[in-house]
C-alpha cells in the first residue's frame, strides 16, 4: 500500500532539482538525456502504478505511450489540430485502450496475463505499421509543439524544452501518488494482496482492474505527447515492444512498488548507458549484471535498498524503535 | 432474512450439499453443527455465491440472490468469515480493516478521499478492531501477528464489512480458551437485528449463543431444533458426539 514518506518526496525534489540544474549547465547532449529520462520516468511511473501496486505486469506500457504520441501526431498533423487539443487526444486515446486492456486481461493473472498485454501492444504495432493515413513505416512528420508563450514560456528553446520536461515527471509523480493514496488505489492494492478476499467484501474487481490500467494509461499517454514534441515527429518504432521491456528494467531496477525508485531508476538507466557505452558497445550486458545484482539483493530496486540502509542505521541509532518500511 | 430452499451441490459423483433447505429470521442466531466433512463450509460457499449450486435457490429477503456473483451478494449485507484465515498478509491490521468498512461505506471507488485518513472511516476502523480485540494492534503488520490475532482480524473483516447476516466459518478454530470466552462475549455485543449463521465446534459456545441449531451431515440437514432439543437428541449425541475425538 502506498504512502508518500518523506524519503520519497526528498528523492522525488533531489532528482528533479538535480536534473534542472544539469540542465541548466549542459550541453545539447545533455539536454537530450534529461528528455530522454523524462520520458521514459514518467513511463516508469505509470508502469509501476499497476505493476507494482496492482501487480499487473504490463509489457503493453510501449505501445500505450507510442499510441499517445500517435494520436499527438494525428490530431496535430493530419487534422491541423493545436497541440493542446493533441495533448488531450494522446491521454484520451491512452486511456481508453489502458481501460479496455485491464476491462478484457482482467480474470487472467500471472504469466497469462503478461503476455495479453504483450499481444495488445503488437496489435497497436501492427495497425500503426500498416495504416497508411498513419504513414505506415515512415511515420509522420512537422509535429508543433504546445504554445505556452502566455506564460512565458517558449518550448522551442531546448533548455526549456527540457526543465518543461522534467516538471511533467514532478506532475505526473503527484497524480499517481494521489490515485494510489485514494480509496480508490487503496483498493487496487487490496485487489493485489488478496484479490478473492477483496472481491468478498463486495468489489467488482474488474472495474478496479480496467480504470486503474486506463489511468496508468493516461500517463504512459502523457509521456508519448512529450516524445512526440520532443522529436516533432514519429515511426512505428516507438510502439516496438522491447521498449516495454526496457520500462519494466528501469521499474525493477529502481524499485518497483516504491513509486519514487522507478524515477531514480530512469536516471541511472540513461546516465549509465551514456557513460558505458562510450567505453564499450556491451552496455545491455553492464546494465543486465546490475539487474541481477539488483533482484538478487532483495528485489526492492535501488530505492528499497536505499530505504533499508537508512532504516537499519535508525535502528542502530534508536534501537527500540520498530521500524516499518512503506511501500 | 435468509432462506436457503432445496440447495443441492455435488463435485462429480460426491453430493456435498444435499436438498438442504433452512429460514432464518431477521436477528437469528442459528449455529451449524456437524462432523468433518459434512458439507459445513460448501454451504457457506453456496450462500456467499464463491461456488453455483446444481440447483436450488438462495433468498435474503424474499429476493433470489441465486444468480447474483459474490460481490453483489456482499452488496446486500451478507458478509462471511473463513475457516482458513484470509487477509491482506502484506498489510496492517488498520488497512486491513479500512479496505473492509471503504467497501461497506461505499467509499471504495473514491478518486478523491483518502481513505487512511479518513475521520468516519477510522472511527468504524477503530470501533470493529475494539469490538474483535485489536484495539492496540492497528499498525501490526499481519504477517507479524500471532494465529489468535489473525482469527480475530477474520471476524473483524466481515463485521468493518457491514453485514446484515453474518456467516462466521468455524471463527474459534484453533485458539485457545480464553480466546474462545471473549469471542463468545463478542457474540453478545453484536447488535440484536444482526442475523448470524455460525459454525461452530465448541458445543458449549454453540449451546449458549444459538437461538437454534441446525446439524448437517452427509450434505443433509439431519437436525433442526432449539438447543435443549439438541441437547436431548439421541440423533446428534450419535453423530456428532460420536466424531468429537477427531474434531477437538
Ligand atoms: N472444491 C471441491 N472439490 C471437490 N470436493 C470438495 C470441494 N470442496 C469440498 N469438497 C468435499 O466436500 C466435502 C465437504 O467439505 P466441507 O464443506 O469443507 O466440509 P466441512 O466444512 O463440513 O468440514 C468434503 O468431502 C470435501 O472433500
Ligand atoms: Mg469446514
Amino acid at each position: 500500500m502506498f504512502h508518500q514518506t518523506k524519503l520519497k518526496t526528498f528523492v522525488l525534489l533531489a532528482i528533479l532539482v538535480g536534473l534542472i540544474i544539469y540542465t541548466m549547465n549542459g550541453s545539447y547532449f545533455g539536454r537530450e538525456l534529461v528528455v530522454e529520462v523524462a520520458i521514459l520516468a514518467i513511463l516508469a511511473i505509470s508502469v509501476d502504478m499497476v505493476s507494482g501496486y496492482g501487480g499487473m505486469v504490463s509489457l503493453c506500457h510501449g505501445a500505450i505511450f507510442g499510441l499517445g504520441a500517435y494520436a499527438y501526431a494525428a490530431v496535430n498533423v493530419l487534422m491541423g489540430g493545436p497541440p493542446a487539443l493533441a495533448v488531450v487526444a494522446a491521454i484520451v486515446a491512452a486511456f481508453t485502450f489502458g481501460f479496455a486492456v485491464g476491462a478484457v486481461t482482467s480474470r487472467t493473472r500471472g504469466i497469462f496475463f503478461i503476455m495479453a498485454t504483450l499481444a495488445f501492444g503488437q496489435m497497436i504495432y501492427v495497425m500503426i505499421f500498416d495504416s497508411k493515413s498513419l504513414g505506415g513505416d515512415d511515420g509522420m512528420w512537422g509535429l508543433t509543439r504546445l504554445d505556452l508563450s502566455a506564460i512565458g514560456v517558449n518550448l522551442e528553446s531546448g533548455v526549456q524544452f527540457a526543465i518543461f520536461s522534467v516538471l511533467c515527471i514532478g506532475l505526473t509523480y503527484v497524480v499517481a501518488a494521489l490515485i494510489l493514496r485514494s480509496a480508490f488505489g487503496r483498493t487496487f492494492s487490496g485487489i493485489h494482496e488478496n484479490e478473492d478476499r477483496m472481491r468478498a467484501l463486495g468489489t467488482p474487481v474488474w472495474k478496479f482492474k480496467a480504470l486503474a490500467f486506463g489511468l496508468s494509461g493516461s500517463l504512459a499517454g502523457i509521456a508519448g505527447a512529450l516524445a512526440a514534441q520532443h522529436t516533432m515527429f514519429v515511426s512505428p518504432e516507438l510502439v516496438i515492444w522491447t521498449f516495454s521491456g526496457e520500462v519494466l528494467i528501469v521499474v525493477i531496477l529502481g524499485g518497483l512498488g516504491t513509486l519514487v525508485g522507478p524515477v531514480l531508476g530512469a536516471v541511472v538507466m540513461v546516465f549509465l548507458k551514456h557513460e558505458i557505452s562510450n567505453i564499450t558497445t556491451y552496455w545491455h550486458m553492464i546494465i543486465g549484471i546490475l539487474l541481477i545484482i539488483t533482484v538478487m539483493a532483495g528485489g526492492r530496486g535501488i530505492y528499497g535498498g536505499l530505504e533499508q540502509y537508512l532504516a537499519r542505521r535508525a535502528a542502530k541509532a534508536a534501537p527500540a524503535s520498530g521500524a516499518k518500511t512503506d511501500a | 432474512m435468509l432462506k436457503v430452499a432445496n440447495l443441492c451441490k455435488s463435485f462429480g459423483s460426491l453430493v456435498v450439499t444435499d436438498d438442504v433447505s433452512l429460514h432464518l429470521e431477521k436477528g437469528e442466531r442459528r449455529v451449524v453443527l456437524g462432523p468433518n466433512g459434512a458439507g459445513k463450509t460448501t454451504l457457506f460457499n453456496l450462500l456467499a455465491g464463491e461456488i453455483a449450486p446444481s440447483s436450488g435457490d438462495v433468498f435474503i429477503d424474499g429476493k433470489s440472490i441465486t444468480s447474483l456473483p459474490v460481490e453483489a451478494r456482499a452488496h446486500i449485507g451478507l458478509s462471511r468469515s473463513y475457516q482458513k484465515n484470509n487477509l491482506f498478509e502484506g498489510l496492517t491490521i488498520g488497512e486491513n480493516l479500512s479496505l473492509a468498512a471503504a467497501v461497506a461505506m461505499g467509499l471504495s471507488g473514491s478518486l478523491l478521499r483518502d481513505t487512511h485518513n479518513d475521520p468516519e472511516l477510522r472511527k468504524v476502523v477503530t470501533d470493529v478492531a475494539a469490538q474483535v480485540g485489536l484495539k492496540d494492534m492497528l499498525e501490526m503488520q499481519v504477517a507479524n501477528v500471532s494465529y489468535g490475532n489473525r482469527r480475530q482480524l477474520e471476524v473483524g473483516l466481515a463485521l468493518a464489512n457491514g453485514p446484515k447476516v453474518l456467516l462466521m466459518d468455524e471463527p474459534t478454530s484453533g485458539v485457545g480458551p480464553s480466546m474462545i470466552s471473549a469471542f463468545h462475549g463478542l457474540l453478545k455485543t453484536l447488535p440484536r437485528e444482526l442475523t448470524v449463521l455460525i459454525i461452530e465446534h465448541d458445543m458449549d459456545l454453540a449451546f449458549d449463543v444459538a437461538d437454534s441449531i441446525t446439524v448437517l451431515n452427509y450434505g443433509k440437514v439431519v437436525f433442526e431444533g432449539t438447543p435443549d432439543e439438541t441437547r436431548a437428541s439421541s440423533l446428534v449425541s450419535e453423530i456428532y458426539l460420536g466424531d468429537w475425538d477427531d474434531d477437538a
